[in-house]
């Protein structure tokens, strides 16, 4: 076989492996072992999180959703109670749309919720709002 | 221009929650319909021809258009009639669902939505499933959707969005797969949303009677 030598091959790889790796702290941007490791973790991070993100937003927007219906005076309710009637009276809005409502058009939340709740008989609660 | 607006908006939120009245949601949450079966109320999807401007535009009762007229181009280039942007309500938003997915959109605004396949650039599309209507004073609630409302739309691009990778990988098991995907979409620019004026409208002095009923 003719001879070959290595050169710059491995090199130029690893250039790009450092260029994504560029930011992080530490040896972590610096180190070429550990570089490669880190790319690696954090590619698999980024798939798994692209899922997880999906799950964190939901439960933000019941999270807001629920505060702003029990923290207001003009419509006494709570999230349990305005999900179900949400879905008896065939809303289709969704829990994000109905958390960004509640953030910058609090007036809107409000009128749907008391249209859903003259619509209906009040479900018995624990009192406690 | 559409953008620089948009970030004052949304910059009360943390960074990924480019979501609000914000043209460009960053992500989707899938609805699910299972709980209840409604009919089905279709998207429709009808390209016309590219809006000429001196054609007559559809009128709402609450917007104002002005429309040019013919004959003013011709005699007097010079003096060309200002044609005033569309007013309409003050605080004028609609919810609507495109892709099982669903929006908060406002007149003159983009969004970015799922690819709609056989739309070309330029089309002119009609939105029916418009599940909310609300302006600064009032609200036009949709059970399930507002009827005979419209939401216009011209397709402005069909494009992809920018790379993510997609890496599988397996620790200890020499396994690594490296995947690069590209999601198509199309971008939407909100010409008017029409047709709700008919419907049952809510305002806030209907919650305050309420109170002071009960």
């Amino acid at each position: 076989m003719t001879r070959i030598k290595r050169g710059y091959i491995a090199r130029k790889r690893r250039t790009k492996i450092r260029l994504f790796t560029s930011s992080f702290r530490g040896a972590h941007s610096r180190l070429t072992r550990t570089i490669t490791q880190q790319k690696i973790k954090a590619l698999v991070s980024a798939h798994r999180d692209r899922d997880r993100k999906k799950r964190n937003f939901r439960g933000l927007w019941i999270s807001r959703i629920n505060a702003v219906i029990r923290g207001n005076q003009k419509v006494l309710d709570i999230y349990s109670n305005l999900i179900y009637n949400l879905y008896k009276g065939q809303f289709l809005l969704n829990r994000k749309i109905v958390a960004q409502i509640a953030i910058l058009k609090e007036n809107c939340l409000f009128m749907i919720a008391n249209d859903i709740i003259k619509t209906k008989n009040p479900r018995r609660y624990s009192g406690k709002i | 221009m559409a953008t620089a607006t948009v970030s004052t908006l949304c910059a009360t939120f943390g960074t990924h929650c480019a979501i609000s009245h914000n043209p460009k949601p960053l992500f989707s949450q899938p609805f699910n319909l299972n709980r209840f079966h409604s009919n089905s109320y279709k998207l429709t999807f009808s390209p016309r021809s590219p809006l000429s401007p001196l054609s007559p535009l559809p009128k709402a009762a609450d917007s104002a258009l002005v429309q040019t007229q013919p004959g003013s181009l011709d005699p007097q280039p010079a003096q060309l009639v200002p044609v005033q942007p569309p007013s309409w309500e003050p605080g004028l938003f609609a919810v609507i669902m495109i892709g099982s997915r669903q929006y908060i959109v406002h007149p003159g605004r983009w969004i970015v939505v799922q690819r709609l396949k056989g739309a070309n650039v330029n089309d002119k599309i009609a939105l029916h499933k418009v599940l909310l209507v609300g302006t600064d004073t009032s609200c036009y609630i949709g059970k399930p959707i507002v009827t005979n409302a419209v939401v216009y739309a011209t397709v402005e691009e069909q494009g992809l969005d920018p790379k993510v990778i997609v890496f599988k990988y397996k620790k200890k098991k020499h396994y690594r797969r490296n995947i690069g995907h590209r999601q198509p979409h199309t971008r939407l620019r909100i010409n008017s949303i029409m047709g709700y004026e008919n419907y049952p409208k809510v305002t806030m002095d209907d919650i305050k009677s309420d109170d002071s009923e009960s």
